[in-house]
């Protein structure tokens, strides 16, 4: 640790790190474009200027390093003069586009100079014109003129996506950030050169112009994508998702999220959501209510003979919570006495996955679940009655279906051919409506939580069971929220020991 | 279209790799085998510089855009380059800048329908004691007066 | 006067190794090979030899920040980029006498314990080019380089790289990443390149004119060195001078010669009917000296910097009274705005900013207010980048706003330049030979 004076406060700080870092240590910020704490230093912007004392020039705090007893000042006037002229600087061939430009509200030029500089311009001169509409990949556009050349995107390629599919060509005011002609940004990773552009230069083509960012709410989430369980903000407006972008986790993601990732917003929002209950009816499927739908499950449960804890099995989905399956577990336990648990994943022959965030294993809680006792689908047994979380095709069931009549209750999130067969159809959450947990790769157990209200009567799996186990008489228990669920767990499973709810936070915590 | 380096060439750069401890080091002296070899930086050139120094397209074509001496378009047979810097500016440079344009029937930057003569405007070639100077693919021609400039121009075919 | 650097320069085929042999070259090394590499050092420190490329620091200091014994390599880089405008002694350095850079090379390799080398020489240079690598050849063949050198221990290879046309490589650190065979982007720092330099080991980089100065340190020894020039300025200088002078060239010159002196005595004074108004004496990025200050200032570091200018390169551009300082400015301005590498925000906008407003105000399209703009603009571009290019414009168009306002104001109020139409249909100059021109390169047809 160090001693540092951070405009005249005294502040100890941790011995190496930046002098940005440390003015945020010390309750201040020293504005900066190109600086990013993920990437290598590039210096270039020069809106970090700070004055250190018996240091004649001012220093870009981006690349200075505490030392012990250093004093320096982010804010007086020398600094707000050098700001001034550098943010005049970055202005001279910046279009002036706010009004139309999709960045508008986050970005961070039209942020400090509002804060920081506020002059009109004194630039006279023909701008220089570039490309506007520049198609980079199959995810960004880019506006050159918009772009300040910081290379926050050129170093994220180079250092963390590992592709180095961009560039600055040319030199001096004719620099031009690119790709190799006729070659696309096209990286598992490449969004998040959107979201670290400072500016609206680099805009998500299945976000630009969709919704102004002032309107959007900001729900912390997790990204069901992958194993992984990427932190994210579900950006929503108007009961509709606009974006999910990454949420900082050192541990996890530190501050991105893949490609694909991005899109698992866009089944929540499919035409095809289920929004009601749905059984049959002298063979006809049929809509129904879930009041109405409840005493049909039961009579056709208790209308099999010979029916018992052994025949009977539950079916968890690792695209589940833990707080879902272990309602489910709980409720075959309490009410029929059966531990048969199965569970079953989305599964693919040649998923993607690298060394760095995306895994093979598609599902954002195949640890949970089986930290729960359910064990992966198979053929060992067959059952007469199921209960089941996720859509899944017959030929799944076919296979561990005794040949006598058979029940099937499904708890499912769209109305597609995996949820038209089962004799009983409950409608419930995807993750974007959801509260509770999923255990990702590395056993971090994290929450998830709701940004949309679920369509029509669709429901979380724990409060079906709840709901659905006072038919039944036994001494299930009765849940009203996804962290009672999550109590019962910790209490249950040794390897939960010493976690609450609460002391998740944001990010989490690692199950031993 | 695939380019590929002559034997020569190849043998060339290996000589060139052995004097780095990696390859992408040999970037601008490889750049410059594939403007002999190939005449210009063409698209292909510069991918066939990435492929064999095993390094990016777009860290090939940031290092060829940011020289000068590279040409990313094709050039005549002989580049007239005359400096436009001050020393030769105030020994009357300027006037030989016009003459060379008026004289090639090129602006700055073109080059002859023949493809014999590209014109472009240079910075100071460290000839400034002998200004007005130009250079001519490699040649340097200096203290050129109209009449020297007539002689130079005369004496390529 | 004895000479340092140029001794050989009027010598026929001085470039080749037998002339170079015959007045005494690579003797040294001899001496070199049997002092500890912090005696060089030492005694390069006592010389009081400083840069030459410009910067005017400390060479033997510059040495002594490179770890004795680091893990891996250490690296030598010699800046043969020479670029900056009015400045051509490197090139006549590498054309006249090769092998005294080579021998220079060697010795401050063997002083930081560098293995390997690169000469980053300026991809115009043709002659020079091809100078260096027969240089190197002749070298290599007699021992002077390669593998055990002389049969001692010390091993140094010699390389050559040549730049590919951006000026800005002459800037050490984007030397460095033009070799590692990236944009020629200045790095910033720190870290500094003695610390972490070439592919990241400990680095020199020096230019072309201070290791030339190196063999007749070691062999005479720092104090005969040190007697030439004056305290703080030792030794001596190369000069090249340009502009309408009787014998524009290149001079060798004892540091702390009175400048008024070296234009009438060296440069021949001024062609006929040539009126001096002003000289850059260090390269085009130094502000500008009136004739007044001409008469004032000696050619040293201390002098030029007590005038509020600097001996920078020491490429010293003459401007007589007809050629437009609006225009000259002008021209710097394309220049330093054509170089820049355009990482930096200030230097990138800044440059081309200025060039915009110069170019306009030329044409008599300016305002008063343009003026202060200026100003204002070389503050904003002046320490607050990456490197000193933008300080490079910004020093001039200072100096030329404070020192000739006049013409700038004429310009306004008349609303054209006046110097246009009697300087540029003024045909071309001619030269007078003299013996005393110590180098000028000829029409070349080697
Ligand atoms: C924009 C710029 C251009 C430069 N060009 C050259 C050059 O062409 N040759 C040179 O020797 N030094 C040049 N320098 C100075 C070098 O950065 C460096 O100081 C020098 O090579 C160190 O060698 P020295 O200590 O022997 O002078 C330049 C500096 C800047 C900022
Ligand atoms: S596109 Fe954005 S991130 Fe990339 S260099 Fe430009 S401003 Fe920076
Ligand atoms: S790596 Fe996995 S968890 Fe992270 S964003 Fe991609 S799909 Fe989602
Ligand atoms: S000051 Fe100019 S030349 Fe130097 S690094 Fe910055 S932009 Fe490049
Ligand atoms: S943030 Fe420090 S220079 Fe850009
Ligand atoms: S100014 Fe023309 S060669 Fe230097």
């Amino acid at each position: 640790m160090v001693e540092i004076t951070v405009d005249g406060k005294k502040i100890t700080v941790p011995h190496g790190i930046n002098l940005i870092e440390a003015a945020r240590l010390a309750g201040g910020f020293i504005p900066h474009y190109c600086y990013h704490s993920k990437l290598s230093v590039a210096g270039n912007c020069r809106m970090c200027l700070v004055e250190i004392e018996k240091v004649p020039k001012l220093q870009v705090a981006c690349n200075t390093t505490v030392r012990d007893g250093m004093v320096f000042y982010t804010n007086n006037d020398r600094v707000k003069r050098a700001r001034e002229q550098v943010l005049e600087f970055i202005l001279v061939n910046h279009p002036l586009d706010c009004p139309v430009c999709d960045q508008a509200g986050e970005c961070k030029l039209q942020e400090f100079y509002m804060q920081y500089d506020l002059r009109e311009s004194r630039f006279r001169e023909s701008k220089s014109h570039k490309p506007k509409v520049v198609d980079l990949g199959p995810r960004v556009v880019l506006d050159m003129e918009r772009c300040i050349l910081c290379t926050r995107c050129v170093r994220f390629c180079r250092e963390i996506a590992k592709s180095d599919e961009l560039c600055v060509s040319e030199r001096g005011s004719r620099n031009k950030l690119t790709t190799y002609p006729g070659k696309a940004l096209e990286n598992a990773y490449s969004t998040n050169v959107v979201d670290i552009c400072p500016v609206g230069a680099l805009t998500s083509k299945d976000f630009r112009f969709k919704r102004r960012v002032w309107f959007l709410k900001k729900e912390k989430s997790i990204c069901p994508g992958c194993a992984r369980g990427c932190n994210i903000e579900i950006h929503h407006h108007d009961n509709k998702i606009f974006r999910l972008v990454p949420r900082t986790n050192e541990e996890v993601n530190q501050c991105w999220m893949c490609d694909e990732g991005r899109d698992t917003y866009k089944p929540v929002l499919a035409q095809n959501r289920l929004r009601s209950p749905m059984g049959f009816e002298a063979g006809q499927r049929t809509q129904f209510s879930s009041t109405e739908i409840m005493p049909r499950i039961q009579n056709a449960l208790s209308g099999i003979a010979g029916i018992d804890g052994k025949s009977i099995v539950g079916i968890g989905s690792a695209q589940a919570t833990n707080e879902d399956n272990y309602a489910l577990k709980k409720f075959l336990e309490i009410t029929f006495k059966s531990k048969n648990l199965l569970y079953h994943k989305n599964e693919s022959d040649h998923p993607t996955h690298d060394n760095f965030l995306i895994c093979a294993d598609k599902n954002p809680n195949t640890n949970g679940i089986e930290a729960l006792d359910f064990v992966k689908i198979n053929t060992n047994k067959k059952f007469q009655a199921f209960f089941i979380l996720g859509n899944l095709p017959e030929e799944a069931i076919k296979k561990i279906a005794l040949e006598k009549k058979r029940v099937v209750i499904m708890l499912a999130t769209h109305d597609d051919e995996d949820s038209k067969w089962p004799d009983f159809v409950i409608p419930t959450t995807t993750f974007a409506e959801s509260t509770g947990t999923f255990m990702n790769i590395q056993r971090r157990v994290q929450k998830i939580s709701p940004a949309l209200i679920s369509p029509g009567e669709s429901r979380s799996a724990w409060e079906f069971f709840s709901d659905l186990s006072t038919y039944f008489g036994k001494e299930n228990p009765i849940y009203h929220s996804a962290e009672a669920v999550f109590q019962d767990i910790v209490e249950e499973h040794l390897c939960y020991q010493g976690l609450t709810y609460k002391s998740l936070g944001e990010t989490g915590k690692v199950c031993p | 279209m695939i380019l590929k380096f002559s034997k020569n060439s190849k043998t060339k750069i290996d000589e060139i790799l052995e004097r780095y401890p990696n390859k992408q080091a040999a970037t601008l002296p490889v750049l410059f085998i594939a403007q002999r070899e190939f005449g210009h930086l063409s698209r292909e050139a510069m991918e066939a510089v990435a492929k064999i120094l095993e390094t990016s397209y777009a860290h090939v074509y940031g290092v060829a855009t940011f020289y000068t001496l590279y040409n990313k378009k094709p050039v005549g047979k002989y580049h007239v380059q005359i400096c436009g810097n001050l020393s030769c500016s105030i020994m009357g440079g300027e006037n030989i800048q016009e003459y060379l344009k008026k004289k090639l029937k090129l602006n700055f930057g073109e080059t002859t329908q023949d493809g014999k003569f590209t014109l472009s405007s240079v910075e100071c070639l460290a000839s400034c004691g002998t200004g007005p100077a130009m250079q001519i693919n490699e040649a340097y021609y200096e203290k050129l007066t109209p009449e020297k400039v007539d002689e130079i121009l005369n004496s390529l075919k | 006067m004895e000479t340092i650097l140029t001794p050989n320069f009027n010598l026929p085929d001085s470039h080749t190794l037998p002339v170079y042999e015959k007045t005494g070259g690579y003797k040294t090394l001899h001496k070199l090979l049997k002092m500890r590499p912090d005696e060089v050092i030492e005694e390069v420190k006592k010389s009081g030899l400083r840069g030459r490329g410009g910067a005017g620091f400390g060479t033997g200091l510059k040495w002594s920040f490179v770890p004795k014994d680091p893990p891996g390599p250490r690296y030598l880089c010699v800046n043969a980029d020479e670029g900056e405008p009015g400045t051509f002694k490197d090139r006549a350095l590498l054309e006249k006498d090769p092998h005294r850079l080579i021998e220079g090379s060697v010795m401050c390799a063997y002083a930081i314990g560098a293995a390997v080398g690169y000469i980053y020489i300026r991809g115009e240079f043709d002659l020079p080019y091809r100078r260096i690598e027969a240089a190197l050849q002749e070298a290599y063949q007699k021992g002077y380089l390669g593998k055990n050198i002389l049969g001692s221990p010390f091993s140094f290879d010699l390389y050559t790289h040549q730049g590919a046309g951006a000026y800005i490589c002459g800037e050490e650190t984007a030397l460095l990443n033009s070799i590692e065979g990236k944009r020629g982007e200045p790095r910033i720092k720190p870290p500094f390149p003695a610390i972490s330099g070439l592919f990241g080991a400990p680095t020199v980089i020096n230019n072309v004119e201070t290791l030339s100065a190196l063999p007749y340190i070691i062999e005479k020894g720092a104090e005969a060195y040190a007697s030439i020039g004056t305290p703080k300025s030792t030794g001596t200088k190369l000069f090249s001078v340009s502009g309408p002078v009787k014998k524009p060239g290149v001079y060798e010159v004892p540091l702390g010669y009175p400048l008024r002196k070296f234009l009438d005595e060296y440069a021949g004074g001024l062609m006929e009917g040539k009126i001096l108004k002003a000289v850059i004496p260090g390269g085009s990025s130094v502000p500008v000296l009136t004739a007044q200050e001409v008469e004032e200032v000696n050619l040293d570091y201390e002098s030029l910097q007590e005038h509020g200018s600097m001996l920078g390169s020491g490429g010293m551009i003459v401007i007589p009274d007809d050629f437009c300082m609006v225009h000259a400015l002008e021209i710097l301005a394309h220049f330093y705005s054509h170089e820049s590498c355009g990482q930096c925000s200030p230097c990138r906008e800044g440059t081309a900013w200025i060039y915009k407003i110069l170019k306009r105000l030329e044409k008599g399209q300016g305002t008063p207010e343009d003026l202060d703009l200026l100003i204002d603009i070389s503050n904003g571009m002046a320490g607050q980048t990456i490197c000193v290019l933008s300080d490079a414009l910004a020093m001039p168009v200072k100096s030329f706003l404070a020192k000739f306002k006049n013409e700038f104001e004429e310009h306004i109020s008349l609303g054209y330049c006046p110097h246009r139409a009697s300087f540029r249909t003024s045909g071309a100059p001619t030269y007078l030979s003299s013996d005393q021109l110590l180098w000028s390169p000829r029409f070349q047809s080697l």
